[in-house]
């Protein structure tokens, strides 16, 4: 909202800075944004009179002026304008002067003529629109004045930002109430006496929706002449950043952003049967608005009609076929109060919001529609030189009806407190405007008409907290109170989280969080199934219109991101929830946590101390292994997958019956959209799984053994497709109690052959003795032999 | 043979040999000559039995004591050496030379703010609560005093799953879900990520919220104030000041926006006579919002008419860019790791 403090002090002799009103109007919710001076470029152009005005000798239109600026010499300027007369009283940048559009004003010469300066059309100044010729000044203007002392201009603009429930203060006269109140100042409104002279002129007003139009009411005007606005207004207007146009539209823009009241005229003459009815539209029913656009209504749209079709949508915009034309001698004007919801429902589905939607929407004072009709008839009347008709059309279908609140005076004392006390309490609700019965126990307080926002007590409090100030109230810390019913519940999710990003961070991983949408198409390359995914129903683009169902697609476009940027180990990893849908739950989706690794890359560069190397399996795999122990989870199996959507080789990791997620290399394929050169290397788990099974683990201290390990090294050689895995898990299932540990060593592939040969270190230990070497000798020769025989390998 | 000479002789010469043996091997070689099972005194000493018995005493003293001075001859030599080789290696050291770095790990700054406003909340007694981030209209609005057709539902920008279900456009339902599975008193603090249908410079459509929410037996606007002042002290510092700023929202009232003393420039609105960059010269910056819980929302969820509460949200992408002097809002979600790697770890 836009405050021309000038014109607030019309209705309240408010004396001190834009600032400091600024400033106080923001603590009591009205958050000034922004102070802004509309004319102040108009400090810098200089009044001038033009004491000779001669044909340019060299050009048929232009002109060789002397221009009294107030200095000792003439100014030697050329203009082109065809207006430009001697003894005008006009507007002059001179040199050195930067002009709204940016235009420097510079010394010259226009044919050979010296021009040192430039007398300005209104355009040049910012002040309209109109470049027809240079602005001229009144007779009486001296020369060597600042423009802008000179020009009745609203210097000093408050843009303020309203919060929704404050309606009353989208109007010069609601903020003037507000300032009056604030700094203890009388606040009145400046008479406009309506003398309504004309003939009377009936015009049958029906509502046949009176839940959507509370009260219509409209005058006719006669006689006018559509012409400009004189300047004031226009500038006034052009200070509140509305469009000038003519002196009947606005006088109605005028209005509404004096008395937040929105107003709309009608050509009189277009007006078929010289009628309105107020009604929703038929389905389907066309409708072309003022701005040329033919809009399809549907039964839900509020709209005024005359005698035959829809001239305007209420409260919304007019109608191009009513709408005020230059050659409108009669008006129809409007003054309506429509249901809020209404409107927002009409303005939202058009996506058409205006000056006069956005106030509709928020709350009008039904009591001031009619004065505020009449106090435009006046204004369009003596502006127009027309006469407005002695007929007021009325039609209230539901009159304002003050909520009556039984309000505590102890109330605000309580929820804010403070001991501000009861005459605090009552001064205030005067203030603003309630009439208040102070009786015993409860105080009987009526609404004003202009605050729908103030219905109950809590909004009672609100009203004297926010005079009090809300910062001036002494902070003091909450007593706790702590219940047993909470104690000793499970761990957060979010602590739990907190918990797995520290051992990601600690090992080195870096955190990355990606958006929860992407587009159907990363999806569609991950292969994912279609079905079960959540859209969005108003994405902001294709790249962002579905939520993620695996965490993958976010951490490839952040290793994209990086690959772009040059980066060339990447070890990211990212904690999120992946969405699917689920018609059992309330939301229609089910939310994992999941957390991603992503691997590309070097392991390290080859710098001191390191040799390069690329990320491979074991990698991944040795971090996963890492994770479940720092969780005490036990051992994770690795169970090779086949046909997983984008992971190849793909591993499934298991965890006694449940499976927690699963790993492998993204393939190369799906790689290569995301710039990727080398194996990405990645893996999903469910942190929910995750969460459950830590949640079950007990940590036992385990006692420290008395006797001393010995160690043996086993080379078992296969064929190619001997694993680890199987070597391990045949020695484990010997079920040898000596054997403690099983290391796996090396890899050895002899060039030219098929041979694996993968070494072992056994730990044998006794829990009640020290081994003799011949003893452990014999163990591993029996492990051996077993293995030969249960693998067909050899040692 | 004369042994006495030649035993006599032994120790010059190992001497002799010391003299010139610059490394281990050589004194090694030399030990294995004189000293050794074979060397040269065991050889001397090997002829014992062939001496009269008389003489044999003599010899032998002479030999231990030719052996004791070979000894601290070799020793002193080894002590040198190993003295040597140690000054020549400590000349070697190069302390400059980088170490074993191991990987650089990062929590995104995100994460680290979350976590310190739940830590100082944790201390100050609330529990953290959490739900869905996809969220039904009733949670999200309507149980918060933003019926259809709501104005200040254009406040918040939403992006829709269906007609009534849709991105949570704040951490608030879930003080709704909270309050319907507990009864009061309650003190939580809610972290998540939020929707916004909303990208720009200063927008990104997905952002994190902590919402604060305690309700009980008259808990008022001035514990509100003690609350946050205590909680803005333990990020921005003890001097901190909060200021109250009226304001709306739905589901409080009073509501106030809360701006803190300019953790830059103290409150001045300048430093070193330039306009602070951080508060622009007003000397607060605008920090979260908060209020007193709506009695709406307490019927909402059944709750007693006798309770009263308050909640705060805040953003913590805004605090994070406050407190790292981060510009951009758009790199917290591009995960750059130039970006990601300068803030912890």
């Amino acid at each position: 909202m836009l405050l021309p403090l000038s014109w607030l002090r019309e209705f309240t002799p408010y004396e001190g800075s834009a600032e400091a009103l600024g400033d106080k109007l923001t603590m009591l919710g009205l958050e000034l944004e922004e102070l802004t001076h509309p004319f102040a470029h108009l400090a810098a152009i200089t009044t001038g009179h033009v004491v000779e005005c001669t044909m340019h000798p060299d050009s048929d239109h232009l002109h060789c002026c002397k221009v009294d600026v107030g200095g000792e010499a003439l100014l030697d300027i050329v203009c082109g304008a065809p207006n430009v007369a001697a003894g005008q009283k006009v507007c002059v940048a001179t040199v050195g002067t930067v002009l709204p559009d940016g235009t420097k004003i510079k010394k010259s010469k226009l044919r050979g003529q010296p021009s040192h300066g430039m007398i300005c059309s209104e355009r040049e100044l910012g002040l309209s629109d109109d470049h027809t010729g240079i602005m001229v000044l009144p007779e009486e203007t001296k020369a060597g004045q600042r423009l802008i002392d000179v020009l009745d201009v609203d210097s000093d603009v408050l843009d303020l930002s309203i919060t929704p429930n404050r309606a009353d203060c989208l109007s010069v006269l609601g903020l003037a109430r507000e300032t009056a109140m604030a700094f203890h100042l009388p606040f009145a409104v400046p008479e406009l006496p309506l003398s309504a002279k004309g003939e009377g002129c009936e015009v049958p007003i029906t509502i046949d929706d009176g839940d959507g139009c509370f009260l219509y009411a409209g005058r006719v005007i006669t006689g006018l002449t559509v012409a400009p606005s004189p300047a004031k207004i226009r500038y006034r207007l052009k200070a509140c950043n509305v469009r000038p146009i003519s002196n009947i539209v606005d006088v109605t823009n005028y209005i509404l952003m004096e008395c937040g009241q929105p107003l709309h005229a009608f050509d009189y003459d277009a007006l078929q049967g010289g009628e309105i009815h107020v009604r929703r539209a038929h389905e389907n029913e066309p409708f072309v608005t003022l701005d040329g656009q033919e809009r399809i209504l549907t039964s839900r749209d509020l709209c005024i009609c005359d005698a035959r079709r829809p001239v305007a949508l209420a409260g919304v915009m007019g109608g191009l076929e009513s709408e005020i034309t230059a050659t409108t001698k009669r008006v129809f004007l409007e003054s309506a109060v429509f249901h809020p919801g209404s409107i927002r429902k009409t303005s939202r589905r058009l996506g058409l919001s205006s000056e006069s939607s956005f106030r509709f929407e928020r709350g009008i004072d039904q009591q001031r529609t009619i004065w505020a009709l009449d106090r435009a008839c006046s204004m369009i009347a003596s502006l127009g030189g027309g006469v407005a008709s002695s007929t007021l059309n009325a039609s209230e279908a539901k009159p304002f009806v003050p909520a009556k609140i039984l309000y505590d005076p102890s109330s605000a004392d309580e929820l804010l407190g403070v001991g501000l006390g009861k005459d605090f309490a009552l001064k205030v609700l005067k203030g603003i405007g309630c009439p208040v019965e102070d009786t015993e126990p409860v105080w009987k307080v009526t609404q004003p008409s202009w605050r729908p926002d103030i219905t109950r007590s809590a909004d009672l409090v609100e009203e004297i907290g926010r005079v009090h100030g809300l910062d001036n109230i002494a902070p003091v810390l909450p007593p706790m109170e702590f219940s047993l019913d909470r104690s000793g519940r499970p761990e957060s999710e979010f602590s739990f989280w907190l918990r797995v990003r520290h051992w990601g961070a600690g090992l080195g991983l870096n955190e990355c969080i990606n958006y929860s949408f992407v587009g159907q198409k990363d999806l569609d390359a991950l292969n994912l199934p279609a079905e079960n995914r959540i859209a969005i129903m108003n994405p902001l683009s294709s790249d962002q219109n579905v939520l993620r169902t695996t965490i993958a697609p976010g951490l490839l476009q952040s290793l994209r991101n990086n690959l772009a940027q040059g980066a060339q180990s990447i070890r990211l990893f990212e904690l999120a929830h992946v969405f699917s849908k689920d018609e059992s739950s309330e939301t229609g989706a089910v939310e994992t946590g999941m957390l991603g690794i992503l691997l590309h890359g070097l392991r390290n560069e080859d710098i001191w101390p390191f040799t390069a190397a690329d990320f491979e399996y074991s990698d991944l795999r040795g971090l996963v292994e890492h994770l479940a122990s720092f969780l005490h989870l036990g051992t994770v199996r690795f169970v090779p997958e086949e046909d997983h959507p984008y992971l190849v080789p793909a591993v499934r990791l298991e965890l006694g019956n449940a499976s927690i997620g699963c790993m492998g290399r993204v393939r190369p394929e799906i790689a290569d959209i995301y710039l990727a050169q080398k194996p990405v290397w990645l893996c999903e788990i469910d942190l929910e799984e995750v969460k459950r099974l830590a949640e079950s683990v007990r940590v036992h201290f385990t006692p420290l053994p008395s006797f001393p390990p010995v160690r043996r090294d086993i080379t078992v050689i296969g064929d190619a497709s001997l694993t680890v895995g199987a070597v391990i898990d045949a020695i484990r299932a010997q079920k040898n109690p000596l054997i403690e540990d099983i290391a796996f060593v090396s890899l050895y592939e002899p060039e030219g052959k098929t041979d694996k040969h993968l070494s072992f270190r056994l730990t044998f230990r006794h829990a009640k003795k020290t081994l003799k070497d011949s003893e452990v000798d014999k163990e591993r020769t029996n492990v051996a032999n077993k293995l030969q025989s249960v693998l067909g390998v050899r040692i | 043979m004369d042994r006495i000479p030649a035993l006599e002789s032994l120790a010059p010469e190992l001497q002799k040999g010391l003299d010139q043996a610059s490394s281990f091997e050589a004194l090694e070689a030399l030990r294995i000559e004189f000293l050794g099972r074979k060397g040269r005194l065991a050889d001397i000493m090997s002829t014992l039995p062939n001496l009269p018995p008389e003489e044999r005493p003599k010899l032998g003293q002479r030999a231990n004591v030719v052996k004791e001075e070979m000894n601290r001859l070799f020793d002193e030599k080894k002590a040198a050496l190993t003295a040597a080789r140690e000054a020549a290696s400590l000349a070697r050291f190069d302390a400059s030379l980088p170490g074993r770095a191991p990987w650089k790990g990062s929590l995104h700054p995100d994460t680290l703010i979350m976590e310190e406003i739940c830590s100082i909340f944790g201390r100050l007694g609330f529990d953290i609560a959490q739900g869905p981030e996809v969220e039904i209209d009733h949670y999200n609005f309507e149980s918060l005093n933003m019926p259809p057709e709501h104005p200040a539902r254009d406040m918040q920008d939403t992006l829709y799953i269906t007609d009534s279900i849709l991105m949570r456009t704040h951490t608030s339902p879930v003080q709704v879900r909270t309050m319907l599975k507990e009864k009061p008193p309650l003190a939580v603090v809610v972290p998540g990520k939020v929707y916004r249908r909303d990208s720009d410079l200063t927008h990104t459509p997905m952002f994190h919220q902590v919402e604060g929410l305690m309700v009980g037996h008259g808990i008022t606007m001035a514990h509100l104030r003690g609350l946050l002042t205590a909680f803005v002290r333990g990020v921005f510092g003890p001097r901190t000041e909060v200021r109250f700023r009226q304001s709306f929202f739905p589901f409080t009232e009073p509501s106030a926006e809360v701006d803190i003393s300019c953790f830059l420039c103290g409150g001045a609105g300048h430093t070193d006579g330039e306009t602070c960059r951080v508060c622009k010269g007003t000397g607060w910056v605008e920090i979260l919002g908060c209020g007193m819980v709506d009695p709406a929302v307490f019927e909402a969820v059944q709750y007693p008419a006798d309770v009263s509460g308050f909640a705060f949200g805040l953003g913590v992408e805004r605090i994070a860019m406050l407190k790292y002097g981060i510009g951009d809002l758009r790199m917290f979600f591009e995960n750059d790791l130039r970006f990601l790697t300068q803030f912890s770890y």
